[in-house]
């Protein structure tokens, strides 16, 4: 290999690390919305405000979905899926992070909570 | 176009097409990680990108994304789009960083299959409408090093060995 393949092995993987940590710094904790969709439909909005651990129940494609949530996080805790990839991927917190669970047809998207931003303005 | 090239090219695009459908019969490149594939194809067209020059492998690199949508995925829905902004991203910028950047053919490989990721990720941000998919592009970027060392060693091999002289 090259000496300039070993640099642009190094780039990328600066890149990466870049795209990687910039969500993580721009959360910004509290006041944050789990939107839940089901075949690109909101059907629940979660307040990941509070933290106190509680669990909600969302009917998916393959069945139940059990989503938790706890100190500003939520996550899948149980669902029927092939790979049960959703559930593994555990605890998510930072905003714009997603979870997708496409056999279910569920993606969790968790945003900032913009309307709170709205009414202390007013 | 003389014919000894003409038939080069028809064999290295019917190749790439065979080395293509049997990855996708093979569950366990494809199980592993969802998304992340080898891409046995691109060996091919680094060959002919590294023998003929950016031309011919932009013609077969294209060709070979019609013929698979004919033969396997169906031509004009999303995972022919995803191929094709892959296919081309790819092409066009392992042309341009042969040419203006010193890089070995492993060098070139590794931007290959980079900008794979990229072009689908671009493709995916239009489809889903949301901007949230860009934070998948790390763990693609990591995984597309040692899949584009993997071709890049098979293409230099291929280079090597004097398939095609």
């Amino acid at each position: 290999m090259h000496k300039n393949d070993m640099i642009l092995i190094v780039i990328i993987l600066i890149i990466a690390l870049i795209i990687f940590i910039v969500p993580k710094i721009n959360s910004n904790q509290g006041n944050k919305i789990a939107n839940v969709y089901y075949e690109n439909k909101l059907i629940k909005t979660i307040d990941l405000s509070s933290n106190l651990k509680q669990e909600y129940n969302i009917k998916g494609y393959n069945g139940n979905i059990v989503i938790e949530t706890k100190d500003n996080m939520i996550r899948v805790k149980t669902e029927n899926s092939p790979l049960h990839l959703c559930s593994k991927q555990g605890w998510v917190e930072n905003s714009h992070e997603v979870i997708v669970c496409l056999p279910n047809r569920i993606i969790i998207k968790i945003e900032d909570n913009e309307e709170m931003y709205d009414a202390v303005v007013r | 176009m003389d014919l000894r090239k003409t038939v080069r090219l028809s064999m290295l695009l019917s190749l790439s097409i065979v080395l293509s459908l049997i990855e996708s019969m093979i569950p366990i490149i494809n199980g592993i990680i969802p998304g992340i594939k080898l891409g046995l194809a691109n060996a091919i067209i680094i060959l002919v990108l590294y023998l003929y020059g950016f031309k011919d492998a932009f013609f077969i690199s294209i060709t070979r994304v019609f013929l698979i949508g004919i033969i396997r995925t169906g031509l004009f829905n999303i995972i022919f789009f995803f191929s094709l902004s892959g296919a081309l991203l790819s092409i066009i910028f392992m042309a341009f960083s042969k040419r203006f950047i010193k890089l070995s053919i492993v060098g070139v490989s590794i931007i290959g299959s980079v900008m794979h990721s990229i072009g689908q990720i671009i493709i995916a941000i239009i489809y889903l409408d949301t901007i949230n998919i860009i934070y998948y592009l790390p763990y693609l970027f990591i995984l597309s090093i040692p899949t584009g060392i993997i071709i890049g060693l098979i293409a230099k091999k291929m280079l090597n060995a004097k398939i095609i002289n």
